[in-house]
């Protein structure tokens, strides 16, 4: 439209005698105004042949967790030495940060670098429990992808987790970094995981602010690392009886 | 049969009468624009959106708390043991099809509702899956045209049907041995499942009603144990974790026309 206008006023001015010089300068910058409007499209095209397809690089990703879950190596681990090198194999397609971000909302802004950093890294552990915690439920699990979209950089991807008796839908919404996608939400029935904790935050924010909700954190993590050491207490415990009766 | 009659009669004059009182007395529906726009996940919009529970309004949050720890202490003392052990000695399978027998009976209410709703094609579906699964699903155990035929289940409920015709859901609620549900909701949920649901017809009065309705929900929970254990466990606050899942799923099923097919 513009590259139209422009060349409608030029060739208007074309029958003006003596000015042939202006003229072809009109024309050059037409064919430049055309160029710099038609560029984002010619260059849209090729972006996107070169977007790496998400669930290809999440089918393996998923794999590789649940794999990690299952070995030997992690099962008879008490003090959950492996369970860095779990968050460190999730931080490859997992960005905390953005999660992180999007959790705290507005509230976000406000923070300095220092209670950024210190929540990104509070909240990953409270995530390691919540998922790696859960091994259980994935190993006798079957994962299925299905659909994919993608939104500029933006993408969710469609996964089930098949049980014996049920289905449920789990889908992972990604951001794409460089050329990988990376994961800060995770939809389990149509429930986003960072809107349900965005609105637990928020009243602990509202009545406790961010040093609160830091305790708050903290306690949990501790409750949920007790809670994991007296399961493999009582399952360390009954293993010698049963092998003495 | 007299006696079957009248009490399922009362019950049914009972639901109704608060029928009637939620469409009269709640306010037409103040949260209609965002009730109806399908959520995007890949839009940042929705992470900076308000909450529904802040929509549709908590203004009995002491009230409904109280009923939240009841609920909790039911479950986690008596439904839950009781739901564990009949899970050990009835096989999953079976309790999947007495799950789907009492789904199936419930498709003639989805049906109507779809109509009400104005989602014809969503009607004809419900239609294929009753007729599918009542007969060759032998009486709706199985889910033949779900599985095999692909007409998956769809939900529509007459608490769905007020909100499309412009009744607002009125507040959040917890409802003692029921669960979070707003004021529409329940009330429509009363008049779908009590009093047009099939199988409390063949009560004699309120306490096999009772036990109907417990048996069926016990049936359910036998086959999601542990979920709301993982739920509370991870929470920092239950009451408002359930709360913010119960809108977001409601929110979910409720979306017919998701866009899925960008690919």
């Amino acid at each position: 439209m513009m590259s139209n206008y422009v060349c409608d006023r030029s060739s208007a001015a074309g029958p003006v005698k003596g000015e042939p010089v202006r003229i072809t300068i009109k024309y050059y910058l037409a064919i430049f105004a055309a160029a710099l409007l038609l560029a984002p499209f010619i260059f849209h095209g090729t972006a996107q042949a070169v977007v790496p397809d998400p669930t290809e690089q999440l089918r393996p990703f998923l794999d590789k967790i649940v794999a990690e879950l299952k070995s030997e190596e992690f099962k008879q681990d008490p003090s959950c030495l492996q369970c860095q090198r779990i968050i460190d194999i999730a931080s490859e397609h997992f960005d905390f940060h953005e999660m992180s971000k999007r959790v705290l909302g507005k509230q976000w802004r406000t923070l300095s670098q220092q209670q950024k950093d210190q929540f990104v890294t509070l909240f990953t552990r409270l995530l390691q429990y919540a998922y790696i915690g859960k091994v259980d439920d994935y190993v006798d699990k079957k994962i299925e992808f299905d659909k994919q979209r993608i939104k500029g950089n933006r993408a969710e991807v469609q996964t089930h987790l098949v049980d014996t008796n049920k289905t449920i839908p789990v889908s992972y919404i990604m951001i794409l970094k460089g050329d990988k996608w990376m994961a800060y939400d995770i939809i389990v029935e149509g429930v986003s995981l960072v809107r349900n904790y965005m609105e637990q935050f928020r009243s602990i924010l509202r009545d406790e602010k961010f040093s609160g909700l830091i305790d708050r954190l903290e306690n949990k993590i501790l409750e949920l690392e007790n809670e994991k050491n007296q399961q493999e207490a009582t399952v360390g415990e009954g293993t010698p009886t049963s092998d003495a009766g | 049969m007299i006696f079957t009659m009248k009490a399922t009669f009362r019950l049914f004059i009972v639901c109704v009468c608060l029928f009637i009182a939620t469409v009269t007395l709640v306010p037409p529906a103040v949260s209609m624009a965002t009730d109806d726009g399908a959520t995007d996940f890949l839009d940042d919009e929705f992470y900076d959106s308000e909450p529904m529970s802040v929509e549709v309004g908590d203004p009995l949050e002491s009230f409904n708390r109280a009923m939240f720890r009841f609920n909790d202490f039911n479950y986690t003392w008596v439904f839950n043991p009781v739901a564990t052990g009949y899970s050990h000695i009835v096989p999953v399978d079976i309790r999947g099809s007495v799950g789907n027998f009492f789904y199936n009976l419930q498709e003639p209410l989805r049906f109507i509702n779809s109509i009400l709703q104005g989602r014809l094609s969503d009607a004809g579906t419900v239609l294929v899956r009753f007729v599918v699964n009542t007969t060759g699903g032998v009486a709706g155990l199985g889910d033949p045209a779900g599985r095999e035929l692909g007409f998956k289940a769809i939900d529509a409920s007459l608490g769905e049907t007020l909100g499309v015709w412009g009744i607002g859901d009125g507040f959040y609620l917890v409802v003692p041995f029921y669960g979070p549900t707003t004021l529409r909701d329940f009330s429509g949920d009363m008049v779908d499942g009590l009093a047009l649901s099939p199988y409390y017809y063949w009560a004699d009065g309120w306490e096999e009603i009772a036990a109907i309705y417990l048996g069926k929900e016990l049936n359910k929970m036998s086959l999601y144990l542990g979920e709301y254990e993982d739920m509370k466990q991870m929470s920092f606050d239950p009451y408002i974790a359930l709360r913010n899942g119960y809108f977001q799923y409601r929110k979910k099923i409720r979306d017919h026309n998701i866009p899925l097919y960008d690919e």
